[in-house]
């Protein structure tokens, strides 16, 4: 508080914030009060600086876009992808069961694909959980 | 941005067409860095805040009301990101060297070697000033001082009633104007 102007008053008419009838209030006082003028020009002072020193964070940087665009897009193509391959393994393993070959036929061919989705699901984890600690995943060619 | 345009946007980005989101990024980006910057201290951190913020407020964009300004509800996203990377990372407000933050204003190369150098020397003790305040204390200052907000605005970014927001101003510039003091800058006191 300073004399009859609140602090809170203080800062709305450093901002701008009070209507015409109350910035008159503020600027009465103000011509009175030397504790008032000083506490202006200390607060007018302050906001100079910011004015004057603004931060303009250097532009030189990639946008954001391209890591942002990655990130909302490919959700729904996962989902997508994996409802499809999940609908399409399982009617390709019903076929499969179904179908009149010899079991040991259907056991190799079985072997065969398992293992190979075993072997991918593998790299593709192992690449996860790499993808934090690779100190190139922001470099753009 | 036009407000139209921007509502046109948004109302596209909400029936799923990821497409329209990239001029609303563009757009919030430099005073989205700028504020991020301000709050983590350095353009790394600020970055990663950016991105996630982006983010999350495409992915909560079904709830975002369209008769309302987007700009105060994206920036209260980014400073809760921001506030979230500080507290669960155990970073604090970490000031890099100053050439990687900021940029000289075009005004710099105008005045000369030995003005530039000043108002280098002055930016860094801004900076390191805003760098011993408390968070709320910064977050108040940034969003006034350099993204220029009303009150209104600011209380809805930071989530408080509007007649709060001149008494956090006036506690934030008493608590810079002190630490300011304390660096031994020229200041009234």
């Amino acid at each position: 508080m300073t004399g009859r102007i609140s602090s809170e008053d203080l800062m709305r008419y450093l901002d701008g914030e009070l209507s015409p009838d109350q910035r008159a209030l503020v600027e009465v006082e103000l011509a009175t009060s030397t504790e008032l003028q000083r506490e202006v020009a200390i607060y007018r002072a302050l906001k100079e600086d910011f004015r004057e020193l603004s931060f303009h964070p250097a532009t030189r940087r990639a946008s954001v876009w391209d890591r942002v665009n990655v990130r909302v897009t490919r959700p729904t193509g996962w989902i997508l992808a994996l409802a499809g391959a999940a609908v399409w393994m399982a009617y390709g393993a019903y076929v499969f069961a179904t179908s009149p070959y010899d079991p040991w036929e259907k056991l190799a061919t079985a072997a065969v694909a398992i293992g190979v989705l075993l072997l991918l699901a593998s790299v593709i984890w192992e690449r996860y959980r790499e993808l934090d600690k690779d100190p190139y995943r922001d470099v753009y060619r | 941005m036009q407000p139209d345009l921007e509502r046109e946007l948004i109302r596209k980005c909400k029936a799923g067409d990821a497409r329209f989101y990239e001029p609303l990024v563009r757009a919030y980006e430099p005073a989205g860095l700028r504020l991020a910057v301000a709050m983590m201290g350095n353009a790394e951190d600020a970055q990663d805040a950016l991105q996630e913020a982006f983010i999350k407020t495409y992915d909560t964009l079904h709830r975002f009301d369209l008769r309302k300004p987007f700009g105060p509800w994206f920036f209260q996203i980014l400073r809760n990101q921001c506030r979230d990377m500080l507290r669960s990372r155990n970073a604090k407000f970490r000031v890099e060297a100053l050439d990687g933050n900021v940029e000289e204003t075009p005004g710099d190369a105008e005045r000369g070697p030995e003005r530039s150098r000043q108002r280098n020397a002055a930016r860094e003790l801004l900076w390191r000033g805003l760098e011993r305040i408390g968070t709320e204390h910064r977050e108040i200052l940034v969003l006034k001082e350099l993204e220029g907000f009303h009150y209104g605005e600011i209380a809805q970014i930071l989530e408080i009633p509007e007649g709060t927001v001149a008494s956090r101003l006036f506690h934030a510039r008493r608590a810079l104007r002190d630490a300011l003091v304390d660096m031994n800058a020229e200041y009234p006191s």
